[in-house]
């Protein structure tokens, strides 16, 4: 219905969300948010900039393209409390936006470290039994 | 908790969004320039080096439509600007807005006003009581279907024996003379049962309530609570009140309390100043004997359900105490059985009247606010299809459907929310209008309607409701809108709707609808009041009076009677006068009592009864009621005859199988009296009413301590009766008052006033709805020809009279309204059918109102017509 009536060239702009593409974007929020958090456990305060590198060292090509989808996150996970920014100057005495981790976050980042340690272990040994099974 | 903190935040930012706008491009500038630096000393060119980190930071706007989604709430956002724009539309057709919202407020108002009567019959029938509608009433009812009320006594036994009721109140309206001698005044109190005032859980306004101990002995404590008016009227709401005493026919009484504000008493809608205990009863009646006879049913019961048990249990309980009371009191109670009732259906008082009318007006002005919606939607779909290239390019550029619905949406609901608000201050306007106490006789009768709470929801929920329903079709229409086309469609030709045709044709099928019923509704009104009363009120002056604290007894009632008729008849303008003690055609009702007829045998149990009234010799003369058999009453001084009853007709017929009845005595109020003749059946309660028994006692032999003055004048002139009258009663008593002087027609007319209000609102909405739908049908048609000035003028410039363009334009809307019509005749008529007249069909309605609907149709169609028709063909041409 959606797209019946634009078939003769008028180009939608503007609110779209195509189904597909939002679901893939949820994955990776969910793992960027968790990242985001153990790069500020583990470096302490931070801009945008710095967060956005230090994944991108990590785990290759994450966010090597793409790296302003860190910004919504990083946007979510303040209203939900689990980290807290403020002005700074950046190296080359810039205003920047520093981001740092919250009390919350830290205890946000234990729990999802060990969720995230419980599920990859489930998979790890639901493989494993896959295998010799398959023996 | 987490979520609940997100979506504080959202919403906050939602109301500032500038400032988080700034932080983004700032953030996002920062970003990039870092990058653009780490790039270049990498030892990429500064041009390399940017679009480097350009391309890896991603697509911007994309990102930034993210994170406008995460900051805020996209949906308040939306709404914000759909109301932002739905106001800038509304002030871009002012006109058009201004009926819209004008008849939503009127179809509103009506409908938020009627409803303030229904919840304050059914919900709030005791003002100031909390939690009222938990009442019931409880009534004693005669195998005659009359609702006598309960003595004192029968109150005492009946406390004992409902378990189901919590408290069970009794209360008696009484009237008092207030004030010193020669300037008494005349007001309504209650007396009423020690738990009166607990049982209603009111809290006074100063002072205290009476006690149960004070309402245990006879005529012991004489203490009085007054009514918050009272005191504020009478006492300019002073706290020196208390303590103070009160002259109440001839005794004075203490005020020890002040009612809490709006309480009327508890008999809606009789508005009482006054409360005295029950137990004051003889010393504030000369020595009534209401506290210790079994047959003098005064009181009226209330009482509020036990929680857990129901009406039905309450009913039992009744039922089987009723019949006790009759095995016990044979003399007083046989064949009284008894019903409890919600306040709405109590038997005596306007209220199941009343809701009848309400009931049917309700649904009639939800009719006419259904009528309204679909000419709110005629016109928004004209208007639609002019903005069909605004919608177009909005698709074009990506707004979704439901945008697009949601726009039309909020624009709608606005205009409605709007009607609604001028609706509510109608409403307001309204009530308080109506909340003007009127006399009714001689009690005054307020009724506390207003707007709350409650009603407040209703008349926005009908806006919203209203909002919903006009906009379904145009939000429909543009929301299917090919945006190619939309834009492509330069010429303003429209597209022929359906849909606007059917909704034109369904509104005036519902204007037929109800304007067919307004007729028929004040037919039978006027009907009713043109129904022989068989009697003749024209020419006869009312005036009542009292001589209930003068502790008078029978020899002293029938002198002053006797005096004052003496003194009457020799007034020059008097052509006769009488005196009885009740009224014909009274909001009351004429008590019925208890009778046997010597040699008549009863076959079912239970007792004969019949209306009785008590009059002075010449009564019949003045009513013009002709005797057919025998001769008036004896003289008032006679002391020699026997103990007369005149009966009527349907007596006769009923209780003596049309026998002569001369000869015949009946036994009545524990004496014989002689039937010595047999007047013409005449209306009692009620026009239309069927053929009721009557037996007429003489004044002579039952005097009584009020009177009803009737005088019949010579020359027709009954006002100017009034002073000379007074001065006659003040010449055989001087301080006695002569109140409720009214003329007959008056006291007829002031009786009708209740059944007078959902009549009169028809009358005053017939038109306005007639005016609505020829306000619609202008609208729509007006809108469909300045639409299609390019054709017109094509027309005329091809040689087309302006005379013919009139008629075909009114031609194509003719036939749709027709239809309509038609429909509408049709289902007007299986209502009345099946519904109102039962069977009858009354033609001048059926008749007059189509033709009436069609005319003014006619008109609404001609008048832009004919302005159309008479453009300049050049003008219109170049018209785009």
């Amino acid at each position: 219905m959606l797209f019946s009536q634009r078939k003769d060239g008028i180009l939608p702009v503007g609110n779209q969300h195509g189904g597909a593409m939002k679901q893939k974007t949820d994955v990776l929020q969910g793992t960027l948010a968790l990242m985001v958090l153990k790069t500020l456990d583990a470096l302490g305060p931070l801009h945008g900039y710095g967060i956005a590198r230090r994944i991108e060292q990590i785990s290759g090509d994450l966010l090597a393209v793409n790296q302003g989808t860190l910004y919504p996150v990083l946007l979510r996970l303040e209203h939900e409390g689990a980290i807290a920014s403020e002005w700074g100057a950046s190296e080359n005495n810039r205003r920047a936006r520093f981001y740092r981790l919250t009390r919350q976050g830290r205890k946000q980042l234990q729990v999802e470290t060990q969720d995230w340690e419980q599920t990859a272990a489930i998979i790890e040994k639901f493989f494993a039994v896959k295998t010799e099974d398959l023996s | 908790m987490k979520s609940l903190r997100r979506f504080l935040k959202r919403l906050f930012n939602s109301a500032a969004r500038r400032a988080q706008e700034e932080r983004l491009r700032e953030e996002i500038a920062e970003h990039i320039a870092l990058q653009t630096e780490e790039n270049l000393r990498a030892g990429l060119s500064p041009v390399e080096a940017r679009r480097q980190a350009m391309l890896k930071f991603g697509g911007v706007e994309a990102m930034k439509q993210d994170y406008r989604a995460e900051r805020g709430l996209l949906f308040i956002e939306n709404l914000l600007g759909d109301l932002r724009n739905a106001l800038r539309t509304i002030s871009r057709m002012p006109g058009l807005a201004a009926v819209i919202i004008l008849s939503l407020a009127i179809g509103i108002g009506v409908n938020t006003t009627i409803l303030s009567w229904i919840q304050l019959i059914m919900l709030q029938p005791l003002p100031a009581v909390s939690g009222a509608s938990n009442f019931l009433v409880v009534e004693p009812r005669t195998d005659t279907g009359g609702y006598p009320g309960a003595s004192w006594l029968e109150y005492g036994a009946l406390q004992a024996q409902l378990p189901a009721l919590r408290d069970l109140v009794a209360s008696e309206m009484v009237p008092f003379n207030v004030g010193e001698k020669g300037q008494t005044e005349r007001t309504h109190g209650q007396l009423v049962s020690g738990n009166y005032f607990s049982a209603l859980g009111l809290k006074p306004a100063i002072g205290r309530f009476i006690r149960p101990e004070e309402v245990e002995r006879s005529g012991t404590e004489p203490v009085i609570v007054i009514s918050y008016d009272y005191w504020q009227t009478r006492f300019r709401g002073a706290p020196g009140v208390l303590g103070q005493k009160l002259r109440v026919n001839e005794r004075d009484l203490t005020v020890i309390g002040v009612a809490p504000r709006g309480f009327q008493g508890t008999m809606l809608p009789l508005k009482f100043e006054l409360w005295a205990p029950a137990t004051m009863t003889p010393a504030l009646l000369g020595g009534a004997r209401d506290l210790d006879d079994r047959t003098s049913r005064a009181f009226s019961l209330i009482g509020m359900l036990r929680p857990g048990a129901t009406r039905e249990e309450a009913q039992t309980e009744f039922s089987t105490a009723m019949a006790q009371l009759a095995r016990d009191y044979p003399e007083a109670s046989v064949g009284v059985t008894g019903e409890i009732l919600p306040f709405w259906k109590a038997p005596r008082g306007p209220q199941r009247m009343l809701m009848t009318g309400l009931a049917i007006l309700q649904g009639v002005m939800l009719l006419l606010l259904l009528a309204v919606c679909g000419n709110t939607a005629n016109l928004m779909l004209a208007r639609g299809s002019t903005r069909q290239r605004e919608m177009a390019v909005r698709v074009a550029l990506g707004a979704g459907r439901w945008r697009i619905v949601s726009l039309v949406l909020s624009e709608n609901t606005l205009l409605a929310l709007l009607g609604a608000s001028l609706g509510v201050a109608l409403a307001v306007w309204g009530t308080t209008a109506l909340r003007i106490a009127p006399m009714i006789g001689a009690f005054p009768i307020q009724f506390q309607t207003r707007v709350d709470g409650l009603t407040l929801t209703f008349a926005i929920l009908l806006g919203v409701a209203c909002g919903f329903i006009f906009s379904a079709a145009p939000a429909v229409h543009l929301a299917r809108l090919d945006p190619q086309e939309g834009l492509r469609e330069v010429s303003n030709t429209p597209p022929r709707s359906r849909a606007r045709k059917v909704l034109m044709a369904a509104e005036v099928g519902l204007a037929m609808v109800v304007l067919i019923a307004a007729a028929l509704f004040l037919q039978s009104f006027r009907s009713a009041r043109q129904t022989d009363p068989r009697f003749r009120p024209e020419g006869i002056l009312l005036a009542s009076y009292d001589l209930s604290g003068r502790n008078p007894n029978e020899a002293s009632e029938r002198e002053f009677a006797a005096r004052l008729l003496e003194k009457m008849r020799a007034l020059p303008d008097v052509e006769a006068a009488a005196i009885a003690t009740n009224v014909p055609l009274d909001l009351h009702g004429i008590p019925a009592r208890p009778f046997t007829v010597q040699g008549r045998v009863r076959t079912e149990p239970g007792q004969d009864r019949a209306i009785t009234n008590t009059v002075t010799p010449g009564y019949f003369k003045v009513m013009s009621i002709p005797l057919l058999v025998g001769n008036d009453f004896a003289d008032m001084r006679d002391k020699a005859a026997p103990a007369q009853a005149i009966v009527n007709e349907e007596f006769v017929r009923r209780y003596l199988n049309g026998a002569d009845a001369i000869g015949h005595s009946l036994q009545a109020r524990a004496r014989s009296f002689a039937i010595i003749g047999v007047a013409r059946d005449a209306v009692y309660n009620s026009f239309g009413e069927p053929a009721q028994p009557a037996v007429y006692f003489s004044y002579r032999d039952v005097p009584a301590t009020q009177g009803e003055i009737h005088l019949k004048t010579r020359s027709g002139n009954e006002t100017a009766l009034t002073s000379e009258a007074r001065a006659v009663l003040r010449g055989v008593d001087p301080v006695l008052p002569l109140y409720d002087v009214r003329t007959f027609p008056q006291h007829i007319e002031r009786n009708l006033y209740l059944r007078r209000i959902p009549a009169r609102m028809f009358v005053v909405l017939g038109p306005l709805l007639l005016s609505l739908a020829a306000i619609g049908i202008y609208a729509v048609v007006s809108y469909a020809v300045a639409r299609r000035t390019r054709e017109i003028g094509l027309r005329l410039a091809f040689g087309a009279t302006s005379g013919r363009v009139v008629l075909q334009i009114i031609r194509e809307n003719l036939g749709v309204i027709i239809w309509g019509t038609a429909i509408g005749w049709v289902l007007a008529l299986i209502i009345s059918v099946r519904a109102i007249t039962k069977g009858a069909v009354d033609l001048k309605a059926f008749i007059g109102v189509p033709a009436i609907l069609l005319s003014v149709a006619t008109l609404a169609c001609w008048i832009p017509a004919r302005r159309a028709s008479q453009i300049d063909p050049m003008a219109a041409l170049r018209h785009e």
